[in-house]
């Protein structure tokens, strides 16, 4: 089981009586990117969440490296997640927020290249704004800029090319390759099959994972 | 679908605002407003025979018992409160749903927000009036001299209505609203420092010398008159309110009304907290290297409220207000003052309770991250504990000894209080009322008030050294210091851990 980044088995999520996930199976090799698509409502997210761990799931099995996901420093130290909607420190910069996600993990910032990582994704521009002042498309960047600039093992990545442009979509992609190529591991939702593919990654449907449909 | 070249024609308030009124009325049963009125009628006289001997030593004692320092000193003060006050709350607001559907109907602009700003006034004047007649009791020689206790207030509720007036000009353009809140906050240094002075020299009850009538009515006069002109031209510019002004004012009110409703503080704080960001214009700055990165955060946090530290810095003469009072309450004031200078630095805290996201994406454990949080707001609760009990010491408040280290051994109380506040996140209104023979008392919100006060306990040596009233030893302040470790240490053991990000 030490070779995976993700082992999911026989997952089970319910929301009152309307069972979202049954019996879901999911399996992300370490260095490799699973994209799982389909409609809105599938549980896509859901199974993002069960995976680092915000979602307590009704039964079923999910191991990350090897143990199970959980609230330790340790544990999110190696992944990195983008499935809750992101806040901000009052008072603190973009660029402010970058250093700060940096020296956190030890980085020198100049050294990860914090200046660089901002101009890349578009906000050289905005490096001495207050975050909640930016646009939404503009926070998603920074958010994905922020993921991407700490080191991590693992990406959880709920609908990246959300409110990005065409160009930003590209950038994000061209990212996910780099990064899987470094030997990360991807595991994301998309309703973009074409940005998962430029992303390098797999594309699963969510239909494909449970054996047994779950009811709408 | 209707569509033109043409503006449509701008179209009367009042028979849109009375049909709202009338259609809305028409979905509640007729004997709900009855009942309201008679509960609210109801609770006057009830409230009212139970506290009216209260209310009648605020506000006219049987003898004057402060001077006329304080008296003035007291005055400044509420015009000073009352500017923030309305500041805060427009003065010009509408409603939520009135910004949405009638501001960008073609409605008469002045008639639309005329409603808004009587009311202002009435209360802005009633509240300046009633504080007025209330330092007026407190001063005034018996029997009061002349008809002072009718035209003072009436002077109070015309200022009352001016600094009204300063508001709206503050409200109407963003260069003046700068400096004249700055004038406000000196007129509220200005009363304070007064009543410190009057606290500190004792000054004696004011006798003697009073105003006659006709002076008192020269000036009332005056100040009407250009209370008056000031309204004349404020209901004239009224149309010029910019809109983004309403619509923060009606955002304010809509918190407010929520925060009450929910019983929910934090709505409003989050709502001023964020407000006064957008408006500042940063520079990026780097965090010191020197110092672990939470720490870095709240020093340059910090370092960006030169305002707040400011007034911090006046603030550490207050407890000497309470001088004559009993030393117990001076020894919590000192303690309250200390966790308020704390709490200058625990926004961050309050980010992280309410949703972890970015301590997840920084992977610190709690006990770290609270360790790192609790150090800034430390120092400055032990800087300001140290003034305001050397001050006290200075006016001879307090007896002889090292109370500047007892202010500093007081540091990391002010500093667990303000986190433990600051990660109370929301009010569980989730939580099991308790019934009383009174009525439904919900337990939400009680244990929110109570939260972070319950740490004033590490505080009992001070309260306990201040009440006894003998000079301060060293022995008293080493107790203080382990009072103080102990719960430090206690509180970051019991509520954190360092297998576990989230507060």
């Amino acid at each position: 089981m030490g070779e995976h980044a993700v082992e999911v088995d026989g997952l089970h999520v319910s929301y009152g009586p309307v069972p979202v996930l049954a019996g879901v199976a999911l399996t992300v090799p370490e260095g490799a990117g699973v994209c799982v698509t389909g409609e809105n409502g599938i549980g896509k997210s859901t199974l993002l969440r069960c995976v680092t761990g915000l979602h307590r799931p009704d039964r079923g099995e999910i191991r990350v490296f090897g143990g199970p996901p959980g609230t330790t420093p340790e544990f999110w130290r190696a992944v990195v997640t983008t499935v809750e909607p992101p806040t901000w420190y009052p008072g603190l910069t973009t660029r402010e927020h970058a250093e700060l996600v940096c020296r956190a993990h030890g980085q020198d910032p100049e050294a990860a290249g914090i200046d660089e990582a901002l101009d890349r994704f578009g906000l050289a521009g905005h490096a001495d704004a207050i975050p909640p002042s930016l646009s939404s498309g503009q926070k998603q960047r920074l958010t994905l800029a922020l993921a991407l600039l700490r080191p991590s093992s693992l990406l959880v990545l709920d609908e990246p090319e959300q409110r990005l442009d065409t160009a930003g979509r590209d950038l994000v992609a061209g990212l996910l390759t780099e990064y899987l190529e470094a030997g990360g591991s991807i595991l994301m939702a998309s309703h973009d099959d074409g940005f998962a593919e430029r992303s390098g990654v797999h594309l699963t449907t969510m239909a494909s994972l449970a054996p047994v449909p779950a009811a709408p | 679908m209707t569509a033109g070249s043409s503006a449509p024609p701008v179209v009367r308030a009042g028979p849109v605002r009375r049909w709202i009124r009338r259609t809305r009325s028409a979905h509640r049963d007729r004997g709900e407003s009855a009942g309201t009125a008679y509960l609210l009628v109801f609770l006057a006289v009830v409230v009212g025979g139970l506290v009216h001997r209260y209310l009648r030593a605020v506000f006219w004692p049987v003898a004057p018992n402060a001077s006329a320092l304080a008296g003035v000193a007291l005055f400044l003060v509420v015009l000073g409160t009352l500017h923030p006050a309305l500041r805060r709350l427009g003065p010009v607001a509408l409603s939520r749903p009135a910004t949405s559907w009638l501001l960008t109907a073609p409605l008469s602009r002045r008639v639309l927000l005329l409603p808004a700003l009587w009311l202002a006034a009435v209360s802005a004047g009633g509240a300046a009036g009633l504080a007025t007649l209330a330092i007026v009791g407190h001063v005034a020689p018996r029997p009061v001299p002349g008809q002072a206790e009718v035209i003072l207030p009436a002077i109070g509720a015309l200022a009352g209505v001016g600094v009204l007036l300063v508001a709206m000009a503050a409200q109407a353009g963003r260069r003046r609203a700068a400096w004249l809140d700055g004038a406000a906050s000196l007129v509220l240094a200005a009363g304070l420092a007064g009543l410190v002075v009057d606290s500190a020299v004792d000054l004696p009850p004011a006798a003697g010398a009073w105003p006659d009538d006709t002076g008192l009515l020269a000036v009332a006069g005056a100040l009407a008159l250009a209370v008056t002109t000031g309204l004349v031209a404020a209901v004239r510019g009224l149309a010029g309110t910019p809109n983004d002004r309403i619509l923060e004012a009606a955002a304010t009110a809509g918190t407010l009304l929520d925060s009450a409703h929910g019983v929910e503080p934090s709505f409003v704080t989050d709502l001023v907290q964020r407000r006064y960001w957008a408006r500042r214009r940063l520079r990026s700055a780097r965090l010191r290297r020197r110092v672990p990165v939470l720490i870095a955060q709240d020093l340059l946090l910090v370092r960006r409220r030169p305002g707040r530290l400011v007034a911090l810095a006046g603030a550490v003469a207050l407890p000497a207000l309470l001088a004559s009072a009993p030393p117990w309450l001076l020894a919590v004031a000192v303690l309250a003052g200390g966790t308020v200078a704390a709490g200058t630095s625990t926004a961050t805290v309050r980010t992280d309770a309410g949703n972890p996201v970015l301590l997840r994406l920084l992977g610190l454990g709690s006990r770290a991250a609270i360790a790192q949080r609790l150090c800034v707001p430390g120092v400055l609760a032990a800087l300001w504990c140290t003034a305001a009990l050397t001050v006290l010491r200075l006016l001879d408040v307090l007896p002889a000894g090292p109370w500047w280290a007892l202010g500093l051994v007081l540091g990391p109380v002010g500093a667990v209080i303000a986190v433990r506040r600051a990660r109370a996140g929301f009010v569980d209104n989730g939580l099991l009322p308790i019934d009383t023979p009174m009525g439904t008392l919900a337990t939400g919100p009680l244990i929110g008030v109570v939260v972070g006060i319950d740490m004033l306990v590490l505080g009992l040596p001070t309260v306990l050294l201040i009440a006894v009233g003998g000079p301060l030893t060293w022995a008293g302040v080493t107790g203080q210091a382990v009072a103080a470790a102990l719960g430090v240490w206690a509180y970051l053991r019991l509520t954190t851990s360092p297998r576990r990000v989230d507060l």
